[in-house]
């Protein structure tokens, strides 16, 4: 049997979290979420991911910060930027992520770019 | 895609990225800034190549691939730009002719100036920074071909209240599909001031500032660093190419070598006596010179590219965004007092 691709989402709001989570996991991927980005921090350092989604404006350590420490840890691992906000593209720290997503209702852009990066 | 929206009052164009907030106080900025220095990983770095776009220009130790450590200043278009590549855009505007909009066309291109995190610009050798003024003529040239992008912008911002969000030095280039306000005021002014002097404006004041000297911070056998007569900010400054030109493209190889001096000098002093300040500089030059309709006959006369440098020491409030009055506590004279040095040893 082929071995499920493991993501990881980061989302600071509860409800999107689940359901990042729930319509992923439909779609065939095993998908550990976490609304803590600390934890994150934690999950990838124990565990091997195949692609990181993250939210950017959370509390404590913001998506922008995790990505630099993602990068110091494990540098090849793919990520998704999903945020609400436009204006962060002007941070160059984004250009470690692989895409920079806007937050939709329909996840079919954000499927399509799991799909595109990982299968 | 963005779309570029004019206001038909003030005559300015903005860039409408829209994004699908939740709430109004969202576009709050958060209080704390996040450190540009993360010191843990970079994207401009070598060896992260693969996190930038393929390279549209470089200049690279020989024997080394595009793409690959080995250069020296690379430049990539920007990961996820705010304007993207397209055709001339078609001017809409609503029946009442009160609304002006087209599609958010555009070049955006990262410079990395040097393959060195740490190192400034104001730090780097002469031959270094050769190579980046290079570069910048390089790009100017190359994207002036396409003649639907009518300005071509090219700018630095150093610190983050500068807006850099990476230490990593680097610059900018932006080419939009109209030419914008500020630049459209110079040149309807220069027009108006040539056909008054007789002479292209720029020229006349160098040579009035070169004989009075006491605004004038630096000087060689190419360019001049004045303070402006009448200047918004603290210590703020033009350089002025002494070989009169609109575009920044049209520089001579002889020429880069004493931009390269003039800049050395005047980032190493902004550096000195202000203490290592925030900045940004741009360059102000004519439209894309293959524009015909933005180039009529006689810009070539009456335009004159520079820089212009600004070191954020001061911030923008209500009286100068309400009124664009700006009150600077500091006379031009005196910043150039501080800035210039009696023995310019470059």
């Amino acid at each position: 049997m082929k071995k499920k691709k493991r993501i990881l989402v980061v989302e600071d709001e509860k409800n999107l979290c689940l359901l990042y989570r729930e319509e992923l996991r439909k779609e065939g991927y095993e998908v550990v979420a976490t609304t803590d980005s600390l934890r994150a921090i934690e999950l990838i350092k124990k565990r091997n991911f195949d692609l990181i989604i993250t939210d950017i404006r959370m509390p404590v350590k913001d998506g922008l910060e995790l990505i630099a420490d993602i990068m110091a840890i494990k540098r090849d691992i793919p990520v998704i930027i999903n945020t609400a906000y436009q204006s962060y593209r002007h941070d160059f720290m984004t250009w470690a992520a692989e895409a920079y997503l806007i937050k939709s209702t329909s996840l079919d852009e954000l499927k399509a770019k799991i799909k595109e990066l990982i299968g | 895609m963005s779309e570029l929206r004019k206001d038909i009052i003030g005559g300015r164009w903005v860039i409408i990225a829209a994004e699908r907030s939740r709430r109004p106080d969202d576009f709050r900025p958060k209080t704390e800034t996040r450190k540009v220095e993360t010191g843990k990983f970079c994207p401009f770095c070598p060896g992260n190549e693969n996190k930038t776009p393929p390279e549209v220009f470089a200049i690279r130790k020989r024997g080394t691939l595009p793409d690959q450590p080995g250069w020296l200043v690379r430049v990539v278009p920007n990961k996820f730009p705010a304007l993207v590549r397209g055709d001339a855009p078609a001017l809409n505007r609503s029946e009442n002719n009160l609304f002006f909009w087209m599609e958010g066309i555009g070049v955006h291109e990262v410079i990395i100036e040097s393959p060195d995190h740490q190192r400034e610009m104001a730090d780097l050798s002469l031959a270094h920074l050769e190579k980046i003024l290079e570069t910048y003529r390089q790009r100017i040239t190359e994207i002036q071909v396409e003649k639907q992008y009518r300005y071509i912008h090219l700018f630095k911002n150093k610190g983050p209240e500068a807006g850099a969000s990476l230490a990593h030095p680097h610059s900018q280039l932006i080419a939009t599909p109209i030419v914008p306000k500020r630049i459209q005021e110079e040149l309807r002014s220069s027009k108006e001031l040539k056909e008054k002097f007789g002479r292209c404006i720029f020229c006349h004041l160098i040579e009035e500032e070169l004989k009075k000297g006491e605004r004038v911070v630096y000087q060689n056998e190419h360019f001049c660093v004045v303070t402006p007569f009448a200047p918004r900010f603290p210590f703020e400054l033009r350089l002025y190419p002494l070989r009169h030109s609109a575009w920044f493209s049209g520089i001579k190889e002889n020429e880069i070598k004493s931009l390269a001096r003039t800049i050395k000098f005047l980032l190493g002093r902004l550096k000195k006596v202000l203490s290592d300040p925030p900045y940004n500089f741009y360059i102000h030059q004519g439209p894309n010179p293959t524009s015909t309709r933005d180039c009529p006959d006689g810009l070539a006369e009456y335009y004159h590219w520079h820089f212009e440098i600004i070191p954020v020491l001061s911030r923008v409030a209500g009286f100068e965004w309400g009124t664009g009055f700006y009150i600077n506590p500091i006379s031009p004279e005196a910043s150039a007092g501080f800035l210039r040095k009696e023995k310019q040893d470059l």
